[in-house]
């Protein structure tokens, strides 16, 4: 690539990003400071900062699996929820029942994950436009209500499974906030190189070929059915990575968190920063992760402030916001 | 030349749309090296007959045999990978991409990497990819494009996204081409390149089956042409044997013949 990786603002990025705990902990010591001497700054902790930053990043990794479904092979996915629940659900009994080792835990919930994206996928490779989106949301809304009602499958009411145990590393349990940033980071890294790799490598032709138009596609040599599935596995298995992180660091988990919504939200936030750009999933879940987050008091009516947000981006930007050419 | 063999057998191919027969019983035979054409009225079923033969469509009766295989019934993907390409009537190429990504995917079927090896970027799918680049870069600068690569495909003039179909045909290593009517809304003298590069592709040994609507470019550079209308095959034969057919005349001067459209 021609492009130059290490300008100034790269590396001041790359620092930023690596430092970032120190940066919101040394808030905590100023404000800590200031106060001794009479002053009261009214800046949030640096557990509270982390706290939002990991569920953000979490957020990202999110949206970079969705994106690769309707972004990149242009298949309305409104259930991918449903692959977040499965890793969830994966990792958190196997690690509160079990006692599973969440290294083990993390890649087997990827796994299970790509083949509920594959049994979902099968009887919707025929399918396209609104069709497959009904299925998709008909799909997350049976895992949802299976965890949310089948106690003798979860072992508690409403789906709850409590008491989820940190990872050990070294023999270190990470439930640290700054722990879980790194982890997290690492994990969105990951998820970034693997997704840039294929947006940029055959497969991902031809995923934008089928997105493109199918029927030209197929003519060209390309399998439907091999691609869509491949594009479904991998996004599931994006989904079930980020429930299983999801999992250990809430340490307890309810149904409630896969309702339908929250398919809504993660598709928005791919849509605000560019549908089909891992820049713009980046940004629109940072966007909306941080957002969703400094808004929680005001309950359900952030969705007010989102859905206006929305209108407004498909107003003035409708193919996102970091896009260059206008979408027809 | 060795004695020719046919590439492509065509028999008794019927489709019917509910009541609509749009190609009736039709035989065609295009033999190796040819530069085949296939004219008729407008919704004679030309389209329709490429259809059936690509995959896109499946006949209601009849046969297609491809190198001696019997296609009926494979995928469009299946059979572009046996050696067949074709270009589209009403231009269909990946609008939102990039002209050089367009003639990548055409190499899809002459490539093999997938999931673990474009993860990992080893070694054999690095040298796939470049070897994939080159390749669209011979195929943009043999029909002249090479200066457009970076431009959207959808953004490009009606004649060279025709080329760039073309292209995109030809990246795919065919055996077997089919163009439908390539020449729309070309005028003179991009119709005269666009024969120029006919010509060149028979060169590389591609077979050429093509549809068109203008006449005097059938009749210059066709070793073999088949009349359809209203979905039956009324003459067949070498270009001036077909050109003072009674049955052509009539068909062509009866109906009511839009050279544009
Ligand atoms: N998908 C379809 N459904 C119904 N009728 C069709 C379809 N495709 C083509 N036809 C009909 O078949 C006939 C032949 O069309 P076509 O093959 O496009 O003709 P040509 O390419 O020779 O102009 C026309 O009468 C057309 O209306
Ligand atoms: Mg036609």
């Amino acid at each position: 690539m021609p492009r130059k990786l290490f300008t100034s603002k790269t590396v001041i990025l790359f620092v930023a990003v690596c430092l970032f705990p120190l940066i919101a902990y040394g808030s905590d010591r100023i404000v800590d400071l200031l106060y001794e001497r009479g002053i009261a700054l009214p800046l949030p902790s640096g557990d509270y900062i982390l706290r939002v930053v990991v569920q953000a990043c979490l957020y990202m990794l999110l949206a970079l699996g969705l994106n690769i479904v309707p972004g990149f092979t242009g298949l309305l996915d409104l259930g991918y929820v449903g692959f977040y629940l499965v890793g969830g659900y994966t990792a958190g009994l196997l690690m509160a029942r079990l006692g599973w080792s969440y290294w083990i835990v993390l890649p087997l919930a990827a796994v299970h994950g790509a083949l509920w994206g594959l049994l979902r996928g099968a009887p919707t490779l025929r399918l396209t436009g609104d069709y497959f989106a009904i299925v998709t949301f008909g799909f997350s809304e049976l895992l949802f209500r299976i965890v949310k009602n089948e106690q003798w499958l979860i072992g508690g009411p409403n789906g709850f499974v409590n008491d989820i145990p940190p990872p050990i590393l070294f023999g270190y349990q990470l439930n640290k906030y700054w722990q879980q940033y790194y982890h997290i980071l690492i994990l969105l890294v990951l998820t970034i190189v693997v997704v840039h790799r294929l947006q940029h490598s055959r497969v991902g032709r031809a995923w934008a070929a089928i997105r493109e138009d199918e029927r030209a596609a197929e003519s060209m040599g390309i399998n439907l059915r091999e691609y869509k599935s491949l594009a479904f596995a991998v996004s599931a298995a994006i989904g079930a990575v980020g429930g299983a992180f999801f999992a250990q660091f809430q340490v307890n988990i309810s149904a409630g968190v896969f309702e339908f919504w929250e398919s809504i939200f993660i598709l928005c936030m791919v849509v605000l920063g560019g549908m089909g750009t891992i820049k713009g999933s980046i940004l629109g879940a940072g966007i909306l992760g941080v957002l969703g987050e400094l808004l929680r008091e005001f309950g359900g009516w952030r969705y007010l402030i989102f859905g206006i947000l929305l209108i407004l981006i498909m107003r003035f930007r409708p193919a996102g916001l970091l896009s260059k050419k206008e979408q027809d | 030349m060795s004695e020719p063999a046919s590439i492509l057998e065509i028999t008794n191919l019927t489709k019917h749309f509910g009541g609509v027969t749009a190609v009736s019983n039709i035989d065609i035979s295009v033999q190796e090296g040819q530069i085949a054409s296939l004219i008729g009225p407008n919704g004679a079923g030309k389209t329709t007959l490429f259809n059936c033969v690509t995959g896109l469509e499946s006949p209601s009766e009849g046969s297609v045999k491809f190198q001696d295989q019997n296609i009926v019934g494979l995928r469009p993907d299946q059979i572009a990978e046996i050696g067949m390409a074709r270009t589209f009537q009403n231009i269909r190429l990946f609008s939102q991409l990039t002209v050089l990504d367009n003639v990548k995917i055409g190499r899809h079927c002459r490539s093999k990497s997938r999931l673990w090896s474009s993860v990992s970027r080893n070694q054999k799918q690095r040298q796939e990819e470049s070897h994939i680049t080159s390749h669209a870069f011979q195929q943009l600068s043999f029909v002249g494009l090479e200066g457009l690569r970076d431009h959207l495909a959808g953004n490009l003039s009606y004649g060279d996204q025709r080329r760039v179909e073309i292209a995109r045909a030809l990246a795919m290593g065919p055996k077997l081409l089919l163009l439908d009517e390539p020449a729309a809304g070309m005028n003179p003298q991009e119709t005269q390149q666009l024969i120029e590069l006919i010509h060149a592709i028979r060169e590389q040994e591609i077979t050429i089956l093509l549809i068109e609507h203008d006449m005097k470019m059938v009749m210059q550079i066709s070793d073999w042409v088949t009349v359809i209308a209203q979905g039956e095959k009324i003459s067949a034969g070498e270009p001036e044997a077909v050109q003072n057919d009674e049955r052509v005349i009539r068909a062509y001067l009866g109906e009511s013949y839009d050279a544009e459209t």
